[in-house]
């Protein structure tokens, strides 16, 4: 029988026998015959060129080019001619601005160097918004991006402005000449001096019309304000007066209705008797949520249910009139959550999220009974971060398509992207006979439309905002435009016959209605104004007073019951990934490459789906041999309408039922990067932010997912300390018997039990003479928004390397939040499920490891950033064969990128995983790594950091601790001959957290507040047993839960 | 600073002292004996920012002012001339008046034989002048010639040696009957012999190869480095009369050296701060600062600057540049370490054309590093900072730039 088998030598000889019989018959194909060659007498003799020569000529073109290459180039240094009086070059200055794109909006510090914006940084003095999230912060890349618009357009091809501006007065004659209607669409309008100019230009037509849609809407939400107050406003919240936190659905530490709370709510989360307590009921697992101290998981479609439970408990607590019909799945766990609110009063604070009037309703009556009005919930102070209206959007979809609109307008919102769900817009616009985009990109609502004014960067323009009563900002431009656009209010400007440019406007406006005697450029400096009581509240923004509460509850049990009902099989949640948004400057590879906070995933979006649900849908993901994620893909459709080929993730504490979907994906004409990443939501998304979804497995279907976490839980190390509000008020973390919460690992040695300190065979840097940085990263107060990870980058010039590169583990963030979930085994209760010894004779140590990598399916979650931990023996160190990576006398480990030749042993022995290998030239490399256009393009690197060096292709980098900010800080104070003050220098991590989780600064100054937190009974070293002395340090997350 | 303000002062000083010559009647030429070197250095340090002899300037042509005015009239005037307009002088006031009120500056600190000086310079130097061929170009000539002589000599008298060596030692051969060998025959011979003798050639090998790569490593070590590098600038702007003569501070032109990283190149406006009066350079005239005028757009006849001109930046040559890699700060060291800036960057103040003085190699950098002291006492950021210095390293030790960590490598490079 042995003589009958045949053997393949691969699978090509199988399925192709003919091409590799073909193959293997000319091994050396077209060989030529030395005879052939050297045989051709009259071919060699008709040469000139003998062999000597031929050798005699290489040697010299050799010679020529060696000696050729020998001449250093010759630079030209370029001073300015008359040089600006506020630039000296080297020496960075900053502006005071704001950001606002129709859906964030934050108050600023920009960096420029030489006259160019190069970083984004918070203005704390702020009243409202003082924080820029990571979108924000990455925006300054948005300004080099080459495929913004460079001039208008007309008809779909490139024109100039008087073209333009011909077309556009045409038409604007012609509808009013046909009384059609002139309209301006717009997102939210912030600003007063906007709001004044459009009514301006509107008062020259018969009829005129400003409509405003959020991108994300919140409508209905603000229904029930004006219904309720009579005030279309949402009110202010003040999470920092809350002892107990509700939020049913409402995402505010992530994306919620525009107002930024994190920091606010992080001054309650400081460990101490004064913590609040944080209940999150959610149907998927959001940012928020993570970091609630009691996380429940519920539909969407019953949080009304909930939230109207939670009503009548209070109701009948307080002696109110309960609503009737009200049934909830979470009865019981309403009445203890009511209970604490009850305890709480007046520094409780209920919030929904949802775009639903009822909702709302019940959360301000809920408020109301608990009596929280202006401690936590301010009537008074409304904000204006979202006044979009959908009945007036429909109704204008509705003319459109009616023929009566003439001419439209639209700025800072992209209808044909964000209302597909709501209404055909692209069939609306057909019905206009004028289209005018005023937009920066050549996107979904400039393609429709005839007319689009390139509009300016917010980095190159004049605006001022009034974000909530009495809180001005100012924005201006920090640079000149750099391509032929124009600003909307230049536009309007223009349009309706002004001269002025609004710069000008802006003024005179604030100085005869906003300032009341204070001066414009102190104003202009400070980059906020808050008005004082004396001061007039500009109600340009939204009519009316809405102090008093007048509410009607009649009718809402049975509304949210029938909610409920409506739907009856999977129910679909559209939320947004912190680091995309509604993706207005989705074409940013840096927000791109951003690993969202929970799923861990950059370069996607996705449908998150519960394990228990995957499994009978027939869905998984799976990790390839090197660790890279593959998932399956699904089609998608709500309401008819089909997505097809959603990669699918499985998301630990997703509610089962239910699936959630991120919009700001999946964009035509936002620009080369974004362009090819995800799958668009909008089309599935109407009015309310959930609806009833019918899920699709494809079978045999992959799609590659840039995963950049492996290890999803902590398998039962103590890497992210965690320990009770109760424990950590009623014992100490460290004690003389070694029985604290929080005590360091200890080695049985024949000294005894020592600490990994002391049972150390190295000897110690001298760390008392000079400066001895250290950082200290509350994870109490980090909730893993990522806003330092993007400041990093932009402080460093750390490459962007795209998702391919990202699947192999080779991303380059110097700063990365590790994410981790509870496991439901744990090492504690091991033996009760059944696990023993080795597990010879069944589960056993093995086992239970492998099931600890499982996340639990209601997890808790933790963050912790992690960055170069700067180890005072650091394992990296003793391994580089070229001391390329050396220890300072400050605490730092240094890292020289032109001493180091990439042998990568350095990263082989970090125990944190910290520094990053440049695999390739990801500057300079168009070819591979062009969506980076930071690094790869003329415009792009004008955004770099001068200061920092952009690292060449095999050498190993890694967080620096902002070395460039330090050497600057110090200097400064040598500069003056004066000590170096604690806060003097901050990281740039440390600056962009809102929350102040970071703290920097020198321990060998006992007044500094680093000093003082090494000191805390919170203080513990990452892998503390590893003996690596870090100069990082970290703080025990205390849960506010009873142990 | 000081220097500009002496220079601005100085330019209206004298512009005053020309008006009054011009409007007064013509004098006799009067007797002004003097110090004629000295009168010019006075004149280029005090008076030529606002005064040319033959140019109405800021102020006027101060060429034959001794042929217009009085003596005495001149020293009031130059020592105080508010004082003398004070005193209701006719000729003082007039010319106060057609120069539009512009003011100069009194000169107290000139003494009657300074402003015999210098007057005595304004007579000579607007005299026709008669170029006696230098001394130096003769002095050259013969050094040249008496080197050459000698070296001829020498070379004579060795030749003459070889062939008198070669005669003897054909006579003595021929004298052993053996055939007379030619000189190159005979070398041919010695070497062939000494090839054959394989410690020789050992020797040899060892040699050169010690020799080659020695070369090859010394060669290697200035790839890049710079040193005396000189290119050719665009306009031709000497240091040595700039900040060697006129001693104008360095940071005034560079102001960012105290300030920033960078020493910046002064732009154009900061050059014209001056060259609005001074429109004249003692070497090149009107050509290499017109350069300065038509970067900015500033028309000399009228003086005044051009309107909606496009400015054109100067191109400068950079001479030091260091790599990329390496992080230099000069706030660092002309602020905080209180280097001068000649340490570096050599004696400036006598280099006509600028050139690389210093290496710029990092072993460079690390040496000066190691051996420069840290004033630590005058600067409060040192404070605390020297009081442990001072128990690690005893109560005297000097504090070198090593001590607090100026050799870690990510003090330069990030």
């Amino acid at each position: 029988m042995a003589e009958n088998k045949k053997y393949w030598r691969g699978i090509s000889e199988l399925e192709n026998p003919e091409m590799v019989k073909a193959l293997s018959e000319q091994e050396f194909p077209d060989q030529i015959s030395n005879e052939e060659f050297l045989g051709n007498k009259e071919n060699l003799d008709s040469t000139h060129t003998s062999r000597r020569d031929f050798l005699k000529y290489m040697g010299f073109s050799t010679a020529a080019a060696t000696l050729a290459a020998c001449e250093s180039p010759v630079y030209e240094s370029l001073p300015y001619v008359v040089a600006p009086e506020e630039i000296i070059p080297g020496i960075a200055n900053y502006y005071a601005t704001s950001y606002y794109d129709g859906h964030d909006f934050a108050s600023l510090l920009i960096k420029t160097r030489e006259g160019r914006p190069i970083k984004v940084e918070n203005n704390k003095e702020a009243g409202i918004n003082a924080n820029a999230n990571t979108r924000v912060h990455a925006s300054v890349l948005n300004l080099y991006d080459a495929t913004r618009l460079q001039r208008p357009a007309v008809n779909g091809q490139e024109s100039n402005w008087s073209s333009l501006d011909k077309e556009l007065m045409a038409g604007l004659a012609k509808a009013e000449a046909e009384g059609k209607q002139v309209v301006v669409l717009t997102s939210t309008v912030l600003s007063p001096s906007q709001k004044k100019l459009i009514k301006t230009f509107g008062a020259r037509y018969t009829n005129f019309k400003h409509v405003s849609q959020d991108p994300f809407s919140y409508s209905e939400k603000l229904d029930a304000w004006q219904e309720a107050t009579g005030k279309r406003a949402l009110p202010m919240y003040h999470f920092q007066n809350a002892k107990v936190i509700v939020s049913v659905g409402a995402d505010f530490l992530g994306d919620w209705v525009g107002q930024s709370v994190s920091g606010d709510y992080a001054k309650t989360r400081v460990p101490g008797k004064d913590m609040s307590r944080h209940f999150q009921i959610e149907a998927g697992m959001s940012l928020t949520g993570s970091n609630a101290d009691k996380r429940y998981k519920l539909k969407t479609s019953e949080h009304g249910q909930f939230l109207a439970a939670l009503y009548n408990e209070l109701a009948s607590a307080k002696g109110a009139s309960t609503v009737s019909g009200v049934t909830s799945s979470m009865q019981n766990e309403a009445k203890a959550i009511a209970k604490e609110l009850l305890n709480a009063g007046n520094a409780a604070l209920v919030v929904c999220g949802g775009n639903n009037k009822d909702h709302e309703l019940l959360c301000i009556a809920i408020n109301d009974l608990l009596g929280n009005k202006e401690t936590t919930v301010s009537y008074k102070t409304r904000t204006y971060l979202r006044q979009g209206d959908d009945k007036a959007f429909k109704a204008l979809i509705a003319e459109m398509n009616a023929g009566k609109v003439g001419v439209l307008i639209t700025n800072n919102l992209n209808p044909a992207y964000v209302a597909t769900g709501m209404a055909n817009v692209a069939e609306a616009f057909k019905k206009v006979p004028t289209t005018v985009a005023v937009t920066m990109k050549y996107d979904e609502t400039a393609q429709i439309s005839n007319l689009v004014a390139a509009e300016n960067n917010y980095l190159e323009s004049w605006g001022d905002f009034m974000a909530a009563d009495g809180h001005y900002s100012l924005q201006q431009p920090t640079i000149k435009p750099l391509f032929d656009t124009r600003s909307f209010e230049d536009n309007l400007l223009r349009w309706t016959g002004l001269s002025a440019d609004y710069h000008s406007y802006i003024k005179e406006h604030w100085n005869s209605n906003v300032l009341n005697g204070t001066q414009w450029s102190t104003v202009l400096h400070d980059g906020v104004y808050t008005a004082t009581a004396s001061t007039p509240m500009m109600d340009a923004v939204v009519e009316g007073l809405g102090s008093s509460l007048n509410l009607d509850l009649a009718g809402v049990g049975t509304r949210v019951a029938k909610e409920a009902k409506a739907i009856k099989g999977l129910e679909i949640n559209f939320n947004r990934l912190t680091g995309m948004g509604v993706g207005t400057i989705a074409n940013n590879p840096w927000l791109l490459e951003f690993p969202d906070p929970i799923s861990r995933v950059s370069w996607d979006n996705y449908l998150t789906v519960a394990a228990a649900d995957a499994v009978e849908l027939g869905l998984r993901h799976w990790n390839e041999s090197n660790g890279a994620l593959n998932g399956n893909l699904a089609n998608v459709t709500v309401n008819g309408v089909l997505l097809e080929n959603v990669p699918v993730f499985i998301q630990p504490g997703q509610t089962i039922g239910t699936v959630g979907l991120a919009v700001g994906f999946g964009r035509v004409g936002a620009g080369a990067v974004a362009d090819k990443v995800g799958v668009n939501a909008f089309p599935l998304m109407a009015v309310a932010h959930h609806a009833e979804v019918k899920v699709e497995a494809i079978a045999e279907s992959k799609h590659e997912f840039a995963c950049i976490q492996l290890a999803h839980t902590m398998m039962g190390r103590d890497i992210v300390k965690e320990v009770s509000l109760d424990t950590f008020l009623a014992s100490p973390g460290k004690t003389e018997d070694h029985t604290g919460w929080n005590e360091p690992p200890r080695f049985e040695t024949h000294k005894g039990a020592l600490t990994s300190e002391d049972a150390n065979l190295w000897d110690d840097f001298d760390h008392q003479t000079g400066h001895m940085w250290n950082m200290s990263i509350d994870l109490n107060l980090c909730n893993g928004c990522g806003a330092c990870v993007i400041a990093c980058h932009s402080e460093n010039n750390v490459p962007v390397v795209g998702k391919e590169e990202v699947r192999k583990s080779r991303d380059m963030h110097w700063l990365r939040i590790d994410r981790y979930y509870s496991s439901d085994i744990t090492t504690e209760n091991a033996e009760e499920n059944g696990y023993e010894g080795l597990g010879l004779f069944g589960k056993g140590a093995t086992d239970m490891y492998a099931d600890m990598e499982v996340p639990s399916q209601s997890p808790e979650v933790f963050f912790q950033p992690v960055m170069c931990q700067h180890c005072n023996h650091a394992p990296c160190e003793t391994v580089c064969p070229v001391a390329a990576t050396t220890h300072s006398s400050e605490g730092l480990n240094h890292m020289t990128y032109n001493r180091c030749i990439g042998t990568r042993y350095c990263a082989n022995n970090c125990p944190y995983k910290v520094r990053r290998f440049n695999w390739f030239e990801y500057h300079n490399n168009t070819k591979n790594f062009g969506d980076n256009y930071a690094m790869n393009e003329d415009l792009g690197r004008m955004v770099l950091n001068p200061d920092v060096t952009v690292r060449s292709r095999g050498v190993m980098e890694k967080c620096s601790m902002c070395i460039q900010r330090i050497q600057l800080g110090k200097l400064e104070a040598k500069k003056d001959g004066k000590a170096l003050k604690d806060g003097a220098i901050k990281t740039a991590c440390q600056s962009a957290c809102d929350t102040n989780a970071i703290v920097f600064g020198d321990v060998n100054n006992s007044q500094s507040e680093v000093f003082k937190l090494k000191k805390d009974q919170r203080m513990y070293h990452l892998l503390g047993e590893v003996g690596t002395q870090p100069s990082v340090f970290y703080q025990v997350k205390v849960k506010n839960t009873t142990a | 600073m000081n220097k500009q303000r002496t220079l601005r002062l100085f330019s209206h000083s004298f512009l005053m002292l020309f008006i009054a010559v011009l409007s007064a009647s013509t004098l006799q030429a009067q007797e002004f004996t003097g110090d004629v070197a000295n009168g010019k250095s006075l004149f280029n340090g005090q008076c030529a920012a606002c005064h040319k002899l033959d140019k109405k300037v800021v102020g006027p042509a101060l060429g034959e002012v001794t042929t217009r005015r009085s003596k005495e009239w001149l020293y009031a005037w130059i020592k105080d001339n508010q004082a003398l307009r004070e005193s209701g002088d006719a000729d003082a006031i007039a010319i106060y008046e057609e120069y539009n009120g512009s003011i100069m500056p009194a000169f107290p600190g000139l003494s009657d034989d300074d402003i015999n000086d210098i007057l005595a310079y304004t007579i000579e130097g607007s005299a026709p002048k008669v170029v006696p061929p230098t001394e130096g170009d003769v002095v050259a000539v013969q050094a040249e010639s008496d080197n050459s002589v000698l070296l001829y000599i020498l070379g004579g008298i060795l030749i003459f040696l070889v062939f008198l060596l070669t005669r003897v030692k054909n006579t003595l051969k021929q004298v052993q009957g053996e055939g007379v060998t030619t000189l190159t025959q005979d070398a041919n011979i010695f070497t062939r012999t000494a090839l054959k003798n394989p410690r020789v050639v050992t020797v040899l090998t060892l040699l050169v190869a010690v020799v080659f790569l020695q070369q090859l490593y010394l060669g290697l070590m200035v790839v890049n480095v710079d040193t005396n590098y000189q290119p050719s600038q665009p306009i031709k702007f000497s240091h040595e009369l700039h900040a060697g003569t006129n001693q104008i501070d360095c940071n005034y032109c560079h102001s960012g050296a105290r300030k920033s990283k960078h020493s910046n190149i002064p732009s154009a406006n900061v050059c014209m701060n001056c060259h609005v009066y001074i429109q004249e350079g003692p070497k090149y005239g009107t050509e290499e600062i017109g350069k300065i005028y038509a970067a900015i757009g500033f028309d000399p006849e009228s003086g005044t600057y051009i309107e909606d001109y496009e400015q054109k930046p100067i191109k400068w040559v950079r001479i030091h540049k260091l790599p990329d890699l390496a992080y230099f700060n000069h706030a660092q060291h002309v602020t905080a370490g209180n280097v001068e800036c000649q340490t570096c960057h050599g004696p400036i103040q006598e280099m006509e054309e600028v050139y690389q003085y210093s290496p710029l190699t990092m072993g460079w950098c690390i040496n000066c590093h190691r051996e420069t002291k840290v004033d630590v006492k005058s600067n409060d950021y040192y404070k605390d900072m020297h009081a442990k210095l001072k128990e690690k390293y005893g109560p005297n030790a000097e504090i070198t730039v090593e001590m607090i960590g100026g050799l870690e490598c990510g003090k330069c490079h990030y």
